[in-house]
């Protein structure tokens, strides 16, 4: 099963675009739910994003591209 | 929060290792308390106490005014009376207004007391430019500190060393002033270094201050940093690679004490010694570096040592000139063709 790691709507406010700055986990790597595996900068400010569930991270926005709310970040298979 | 990814996989930022480490001492002896400006919910500016104020509240994790001379004094009296506070100067530029209590009083209390009195402290302050912002928040003043007896200096470049060397200075009955780099700390508008964000262990560990690390091998040239200098010696060591040449980079970790073995054993086997330093290059560590190396053995040199450090201007903030001034790879390369050539 496959599910999408994506930049939660609610993580900032307003609608400013932000960066990944962290990828704290290497791709292909297995997570645990709730692990902290990426930070996301918005206008000098670090965000964490956490794995939604358990599985092996698959990364699709590398570290410096740009992201916004909602966006698909990484997968993990689990 | 913490990852519990299979050992060897979680990365961590600089900041991240040293809240970690902060913390994991503050679970296991209530001397420890953290005080600063900004580094109670913020999480400080730098990041380095995210997380603190959430597990263990204002007591033990206390916001400052903006008056360094009380809050590191505080400190001072607090770690002579048998607590162990790590103390946060926000930017080490600032070191002016507290300086008294920093070098005549939390560096000396030891001495003057016959060493009936400890000084069990951790001085956390933020160094460095690269981000523009200008002459009064990006200098190193490595060599202000560790000229100065009384206290130990660490500046990791790395999050592994960065966790490891925290908890040694936390563990200290010295005082330790703990240099960290902002462009290490993950903090993206700072001009984030990938490099030091490395895989650290969750148990906790030390790191023994006074120990140099080479952290990659060579044999015809040392090239010698701390801090974010090691990341620009590394990518001038892989410059020199593709040359044909091979640079040997040692990673200081720490000023005070200096690891002069381990310098001047790279060195003999070099022959060459470049030092890179983000701090200013008149009386400073570079110039400390080379005298360690050629008063102990002139004979090992087979060319004069060179230095890339910070010329001695105060900081610009004009982007173009800052980075001017900054020591770079290709500046620690061009030194190096120098040096063959002359």
């Amino acid at each position: 099963m496959s599910i999408v790691i994506t930049v939660p709507d609610d993580l900032w406010e307003g609608d400013s675009e932000g960066v990944i700055t962290a990828w704290l986990v290497n791709d292909g790597a297995e997570v645990a739910q709730g692990d902290l595996v990426a930070e996301v900068m918005v206008e000098k400010a670090q965000y964490e994003i956490e794995a939604p569930s358990t599985g092996v991270l698959s990364i699709t926005k590398q570290e410096d591209e740009v992201v916004e709310k909602g966006e698909t970040i990484a997968s993990l298979e689990s | 929060m913490t990852t519990t990814t299979s050992a060897g996989t979680r990365k961590l930022t600089i900041a991240r290792a040293m809240a970690e480490a902060t913390a994991q001492e503050m679970r296991n002896d209530p001397r420890v308390f953290v005080m600063g400006e900004d580094i109670g919910p913020l999480g400080g500016v730098f990041g380095n106490t995210r997380g603190l104020y959430d597990e263990f509240g204002p007591e033990r994790v206390r916001d400052t005014p903006i008056s360094e001379t009380a809050f590191i004094g505080a400190a001072v009296g607090a770690a002579s009376d048998g607590m162990r506070p790590i103390v946060e100067l926000m930017f080490v530029d600032f070191f002016g207004v507290c300086m008294d209590a920093i070098y005549n009083l939390m560096a000396k209390n030891t001495y003057f007391s016959g060493g009936k009195v400890k000084v069990p402290m951790v001085l956390m302050t933020s160094t460095g430019g690269g981000y523009s912002d200008a002459g009064q928040h990006s200098q190193c003043l490595y060599g202000t500190f560790a000229h100065l007896p009384g206290m130990k200096v660490v500046a990791p470049s790395n999050a592994y060393d960065a966790k490891g060397l925290m908890t040694a200075a936390i563990h200290d009955d010295n005082p330790v002033v703990f240099m960290y780099h902002k462009s290490l700390q993950g903090m993206g508008w700072l001009g984030t270094e990938k490099g030091a964000t490395v895989p650290v262990p969750e148990e906790s560990y030390t790191l023994e201050i006074g120990k140099a690390a080479v952290v990659r091998e060579g044999h015809d040239v040392t090239l010698v940093s701390l801090a974010a200098g090691v990341h620009h010696c590394l990518r001038a060591a892989q410059a020199l690679e593709d040359e044909g040449f091979s640079a040997e980079v040692v990673d200081l970790r720490s000023l005070v004490p200096l690891d002069r073995e381990t310098l001047r054993a790279s060195v003999a086997k070099t022959g060459r010694l470049i030092v890179v330093d983000e701090d200013y290059h008149s009386f400073g560590v570079s110039g400390e570096i080379i005298a360690s190396v050629v008063e102990h053995d002139h004979a090992c040199l087979k060319a004069a040592p060179r230095r890339v450090a910070y010329p001695d201007i105060p900081i610009p903030f004009a982007p173009t000139m800052e980075q001017w001034a900054l020591p770079n790879a290709d500046k620690i390369v061009d030194a190096f063709h120098q040096m063959m050539l002359s």
